[in-house]
C-alpha cells in the first residue's frame, strides 16, 4: 500500500510538473496571466505531492520496513535516529528528491520575486529540469523501459532473478544492510542537503539566461539574477568547504582535497558559476559581455548535470572511491545531459546575430577587460579539471582503457592558471574603482607591490622555499591579499556593503597561500630509528626477504605501552593505553597518545584517534577495522594521527580466527599442553603475564549460603584484572574454603574463567599464614610479558589553518555581494 | 580585429594543444602483470587471491598479498602501508605501482567496495540475508 502510494505520489508530481510546464509556456508566449495562475497550483501541488512522497519514504525508514529495497540497502534497525534521518538522502533515488525539494522551494521564491517578462520562461524553464530529476525517480516501466529508479521498489522488484525471492517473493529480511559506518558521521546530515541546494540554486542562472535569450531581454536579466548565482556560489562553496573537512578530520583520506571525481563535481559548477558572476557583474555595470554572461550561466548548469551524470552513471566507479553504481539511469542522465546542452546552446546560437555586440573594444587597462579575463581563467580552470575528472571518457582518444589522469596533472596546470588569476584580481579591482591608465595604475600600485616583495621574502626565509615557482606563486599570493586590502581599506570608507569582492579575492589570495603551505610541506613525524631506516633505503642499502633492493620508504612509528619516543627532536610522544567505548559502535577503542614538547617546555596535549569494528561488514570469523583520525589543529600546523594497527587490534582478529575454525563437536585435543602457572600476591601486589595485569586488593567475604555444611574454612580472594594499557578493570573472586568430609580436611576451590578467554582460568590455591599472601594457579595464558603497541601513521601539516580562514573569508565576501545586489534589487521593486 | 583574431586563435590552438597533449601523458591504460614490468605507475585491476597467505608484516612494516589480474596472472603485491580499511570486502583491486623481480610493489591502492556508497549486486544480497535468515 505504501509503496502504491508513494509511486503515485511521486508520478503525480510528475504528472503536475508537465502540466505546470505547459502552462509556463503558454504564460511566456502570449502573457496570458490565467495559465499563470493555474501553473503556480501545479507547481505547488506537484511540491504537495512530492512532500507526501518524501513524508512516506521517511515514514517507511523511520519504522524499518526492511520489504522496501531503498530501507533494506541503506539502513538497519539500529541505526540512530539522526542517521535515520540522513539515510534519506543516503542513496541516489532519496538525493535526487532532496534535489528537487530545494528545487521547489526555489520556485517559489522565484514566483515571488521575478517580474514580467522574465517570470513565465525562468519558472519554464525551472520545471522542465524538475520533469527531469523527477523522471529518474519515477519507476514506471514503459514495456521494456523502465523510467527511473522508484525509491519505493520493493526488494522482489528490485532483484527479480535473486533465487531466494523467486521461492519466497514476500520475504522480508529481519534486518537492512544499515548505513556505510563511514557516513554515521555528523557531516553526513549537513553535508548532502547544502550541496543539493547548491545544485538547484545554480538552475536559477540558467534558467535566467535562458529566459533573457527568449524574450530578447539580454541586458536587464543579470540584475535579479546575480543574488542567486552568488547564492548558489556561496552553497556549494560551504558543501565543498563541509566536505573537505569531513574527509580531513574523520574519514581518514590525509587531507582535504584529492583531486576526486566526486569532488571535482562541486568545484567545477562553482567555478563556472563564479565566471559567470564575473561577466554578470561587468553586463550590469557597463551593458557588455551579454553573451559571456549567458554562455557562463548555461554552461554552470550544465556543469552540474555532467558531473551528475559522472558520478551516478557507474562511469567513474574504477577511479573514484565513492562514485555510485549505475542505477540503469545512464540513458536518462545522457538525455537529461543532451537536452540541457542543446536546449540552452542551440537557443543562444539561434539568437547568436540579435545578441549585442561590443561598439568598441575595452581597452587592456579597463574593468571591462580585467574583469572578463578574469571569468576566462575561472573558466579555463573549469576546463582543465573537467577534462581530468572525464578520463574514462575523452582519455579513449589516447589509449584504449584510461586510467585517471595523475593528480600531478591537476597540480601542474592549475598552480600557474592561480598565479594569473591571483595577479589580475588586483589588477581588476584597481581599475573596478577608478579609471587609471598605465601611468597612475603604477603609482597607486607601488607600495602593495613593496609590501608584497618584502613578506614574500620574508616567507621564503621562515619557510625555506628553494623552489623558484614557489617563489613565484608565493608573490603572486601575498600580492592578492596586499593588494585587495589596500582596495578594501578604500572602500569601507565609502561604504562598507562594497567590500565583497575585494574580501573574495583577499580570500582567494590566503586560500593560496594555505594551499602551498600545508601540500608542499607536509610531514610524516617519524622517530630516528625509522629516519635512519629510510636513509638507509635511498642509499639503497635494503633488501627485503628474497633479496631484492626496497625501495618503499616507511612511513609510521610504532610504540609500545608507556615507553615514549622522541619525534623529529620536537616532540616525546607516548602510548598511553586505551579505553574500550561501546556507545556509538561496539567494540570502538579510543587510544590515547601524549605529545610532550622534547625539551620538556612547553604545552603537553593528548590525541585521542579511535579505531572500531565495521558493522555492516564485519562477520564472525573476520572483523573489518575502520580508523578515525585525530587532529589537534594549531595556527601554525595541525597534528593529524591514526592507529593503522594495534596488539589490541591483532588480539582480536586472532580470536575471531580462532572461534572461527573451532567447530563446536570437535573436541579440542590440546588440553595437555595447556600452560599452568603459578604465582604469589601479597595484598595490594600487581602481577603482569600475557597481555595482563593482575592486582590482588583484598580478601572479602564468603556468603554462608554458597557453601557446604561442613565448610572450616572459606575466603575469596578480591582481584582485579585488567588488559594492560585499558583502563577498564574485571573482578574476579575466586573461592578458596576447606571442608570436613569422612573425617578428612578437603580442599574446594573451583577456577574461575577469565573473561573473553574461553580456556583460561584462575584458581585460588592456597594462603600463606605468615604474611597474608595467596597462592594463584593461572591456566591457559601464557607467562611471558606481552607487549602492548600501536602503530601509529602522524604527520604534521602546516597552516590548514590558513585554507579554512581563505574559505572562510571566501563565503564571506560572496555574502556581502548577496546583501549588496539584493538589496538594490529590492528597492527597484 | 584582424591581428587580434589571429593571436587569438593561436592562443586557443595553443593551449588546447598542449592541455591535450599534458593530459594524454598523465592517463595509461588499466594492464596485467605481465605487461607491468618495466612501466613505472602501472595500474593493474584485478581480484584479491584469498586462498594465499596475506596479512602485515611488522618486521618489514609492509602489507603483502596476492592478486589475481583479469587476464588470471597471480603475482604477490606489497603496499608499504597498513592494511587499508575495506581491504577484505573489496570485490575490486586496482593497485599503481611497478613490478620488480615478479613482485608488484604498490604506491597506491583503490578498493571498490560493494557497500561504500554502492548498491548491493545480488550475490553479496544473498550471503547478507542467509547469515541473518
Amino acid at each position: 500500500m505504501i509503496g502504491f502510494l508513494g509511486d503515485l505520489f511521486v508520478n503525480a508530481a510528475l504528472v503536475s510538473a508537465i502540466l505546470a510546464a505547459i502552462g509556463y509556456y503558454f504564460f511566456a508566449q502570449n502573457d496570458t496571466y490565467k495559465h499563470f495562475k493555474i501553473s503556480n497550483w501545479l507547481f505547488g501541488l506537484q511540491g504537495l505531492f512530492l512532500l507526501a512522497a518524501s513524508g512516506l519514504l521517511l515514514y517507511i525508514i523511520l519504522t524499518h520496513q526492511f520489504n522496501f529495497y531503498y530501507v533494506y540497502n541503506y539502513t538497519s534497525s539500529n541505526l540512530q535516529i539522526k542517521y535515520l534521518i540522513s539515510a534519506f538522502w543516503g542513496g541516489q533515488e532519496g538525493s535526487f528528491m532532496v534535489w528537487i525539494l530545494f528545487s521547489i522551494l526555489i520556485g517559489f521564491g522565484l514566483m515571488k520575486w521575478t517580474r514580467d517578462p522574465y517570470r513565465g520562461p525562468v519558472l519554464f524553464f525551472l520545471t522542465l529540469t524538475q520533469i527531469f530529476l523527477l523522471s529518474m525517480i519515477s519507476g514506471i516501466s514503459i514495456g521494456d523501459f523502465q523510467l527511473g529508479a522508484s525509491p519505493f521498489r520493493s526488494l522482489a522488484e528490485a532483484m527479480p532473478n535473486a533465487p531466494f525471492l523467486q521461492s519466497n517473493p514476500d520475504f522480508v529480511p529481519q534486518d537492512g544492510k544499515g548505513l556505510n559506518d563511514l557516513l554515521k558521521s555528523p557531516w553526513m546530515m549537513i553535508h548532502p542537503p547544502i550541496l543539493f541546494t547548491g545544485f538547484a540554486m545554480m538552475t536559477v542562472p540558467y534558467c535566467f539566461a535562458m529566459a533573457a535569450l527568449w524574450k530578447r531581454k539580454y541586458n536587464e536579466w543579470v540584475t535579479p539574477a546575480l543574488p542567486w548565482t552568488l547564492g548558489a556560489n556561496v552553497a556549494l562553496l560551504t558543501a565543498i568547504f563541509l566536505g573537505g573537512y569531513w574527509a580531513y578530520v574523520t574519514l581518514s583520506f590525509g587531507g582535504y582535497w584529492a583531486w576526486d571525481p566526486v569532488e571535482n563535481a562541486s568545484f567545477v559548477p562553482w567555478l563556472l558559476g563564479t565566471a559567470g558572476i564575473h561577466a554578470m557583474i561587468i553586463q550590469r555595470k557597463s551593458s557588455t559581455s551579454q553573451k559571456a554572461s549567458i554562455i557562463f550561466a548555461i554552461l554552470a548548469y550544465v556543469a552540474i548535470v555532467y558531473e551528475t551524470f559522472l558520478t551516478r552513471s557507474g562511469i567513474l566507479s574504477d577511479s573514484s572511491v565513492h562514485s555510485f553504481v549505475d542505477l540503469g539511469l545512464y540513458n536518462q542522465l545522457v538525455a537529461f545531459m543532451a537536452a540541457v546542452t542543446i536546449i540552452g546552446l542551440g537557443l543562444f546560437v539561434y539568437r547568436y546575430k540579435e545578441l549585442p555586440s561590443q561598439e568598441k573594444e575595452s581597452k587592456l587597462l579597463s574593468r571591462e577587460f580585467m574583469t572578463f579575463a578574469g571569468a576566462m581563467v575561472l573558466f579555463l580552470l573549469g576546463l582543465v579539471i573537467i577534462l581530468g575528472t572525464s578520463s574514462p571518457i575523452i582519455g579513449r582518444l589516447f589509449v584504449e582503457n584510461p586510467t585517471p589522469p595523475e593528480v600531478s596533472f591537476y597540480n601542474e596546470w592549475t598552480m600557474p592558471l592561480a598565479i594569473i588569476a591571483a595577479i589580475m584580481t588586483v589588477l581588476g579591482q584597481f581599475l573596478f574603482w577608478k579609471r587609471q591608465d598605465a601611468e597612475s595604475l603604477a603609482a597607486d600600485l607601488l607600495w602593495p607591490v613593496a609590501i608584497s616583495c618584502a613578506l614574500t621574502l620574508a616567507t621564503i626565509i621562515i619557510g625555506d622555499v628553494r623552489n623558484l615557482y614557489y617563489m613565484v606563486y608565493l608573490l603572486a599570493a601575498w600580492f592578492a591579499v596586499v593588494g585587495n586590502s589596500v582596495v578594501m581599506y578604500r572602500l569601507i570608507h565609502r561604504n562598507p556593503m562594497l567590500i565583497g569582492g575585494t574580501l573574495t579575492h583577499i580570500g582567494f589570495g590566503i586560500l593560496l597561500l594555505g594551499i602551498l603551505a600545508s601540500s608542499a610541506y607536509n610531514e610524516m613525524l617519524l622517530d630516528e630509528s625509522v629516519k635512519n631506516y629510510n636513509a638507509a633505503i635511498e642509499r639503497g642499502e635494503v633488501t627485503d626477504e628474497q633479496g631484492f633492493q626496497k625501495t618503499q620508504k616507511v612511513e609510521f612509528l610504532e610504540l609500545n605501552l608507556d615507553q615514549p619516543k622522541i619525534l623529529d627532536d620536537r616532540y616525546k610522544v607516548t602510548y598511553e593505553g586505551y579505553t574500550l567505548k561501546n556507545q556509538e559502535r561496539p567494540g570502538q577503542q579510543q587510544y590515547r597518545i601524549k605529545f610532550e614538547p622534547a625539551d620538556g617546555e612547553g604545552e603537553q596535549f593528548v590525541l585521542s584517534p579511535q579505531v572500531y569494528p565495521m558493522l555492516s561488514s564485519s562477520s564472525q570469523s573476520e572483523i573489518q577495522w575502520s580508523v578515525d583520525p585525530d587532529v589537534r589543529t594549531g595556527w601554525m600546523s595541525d597534528i593529524y594521527l591514526y592507529v593503522a594497527g594495534s596488539s589490541y587490534v591483532e588480539r582480536k582478529n586472532e580470536q575471531a580466527k580462532e572461534s572461527a575454525e573451532k567447530r563446536p563437536g570437535l573436541a579440542s585435543t590440546e588440553d595437555d599442553s595447556i600452560a599452568v602457572q603459578e604465582v604469589s600476591l601479597s595484598r595490594g601486589e600487581t602481577v603482569k603475564f600475557d597481555i595482563f595485569d593482575l592486582t590482588f586488593n583484598d580478601y572479602s567475604e564468603v556468603d554462608d549460603q554458597q557453601l557446604r555444611d561442613s565448610t572450616l574454612v572459606a575466603i575469596r580472594a578480591n582481584l582485579e584484572l585488567s588488559e594492560r594499557g585499558s583502563d577498564s578493570s574485571v573482578p574476579i573472586r575466586p573461592l578458596f574454603s576447606i571442608y570436613l568430609q569422612d573425617d578428612e580436611n578437603w580442599t574446594y576451590a573451583p577456577p574461575v574463567a577469565i573473561p573473553g578467554y574461553e580456556d583460561a582460568s584462575i584458581q585460588f590455591t592456597s594462603v600463606d599464614p605468615s604474611n597474608g599472601g595467596i597462592d594463584l594457579k593461572i591456566r591457559g595464558i601464557e607467562s611471558k610479558i606481552q607487549e602492548q603497541w600501536v602503530l601509529l601513521v602522524a604527520e604534521e601539516k602546516p597552516f590548514i589553518s590558513v585554507v579554512w580562514l581563505g574559505t572562510f573569508l571566501l563565503m564571506a565576501g560572496f555574502s556581502v555581494s548577496i546583501f549588496r545586489h539584493w538589496d538594490r534589487e529590492r528597492k527597484k521593486s | 580585429m584582424k591581428p587580434k583574431l589571429i593571436i587569438g586563435i593561436i592562443a586557443i590552438v595553443g593551449f588546447t594543444s598542449l592541455l591535450m597533449y599534458n593530459f594524454g601523458n598523465s592517463i595509461s591504460t588499466y594492464v596485467n602483470f605481465e605487461q607491468a614490468s618495466g612501466m613505472e605507475g602501472a595500474h593493474v585491476v584485478g581480484k584479491w587471491d584469498d586462498s594465499q597467505k596475506y596479512g602485515f608484516s611488522m618486521e618489514t612494516k609492509q602489507f603483502s598479498f596476492y592478486m589475481e589480474d583479469e587476464d588470471g596472472n597471480v603475482r604477490r603485491v606489497i603496499y608499504p602501508k597498513p592494511k587499508p580499511n575495506n581491504f577484505e570486502e573489496a570485490d575490486q583491486l586496482v593497485v599503481i605501482g611497478e613490478m620488480q623481480n615478479g613482485v608488484f610493489y604498490a604506491n597506491d591502492m583503490l578498493m571498490k567496495c560493494p557497500s561504500k556508497y554502492n548498491n548491493a549486486d545480488e550475490a553479496e544480497f544473498e550471503q547478507a540475508t542467509a547469515a541473518k535468515s
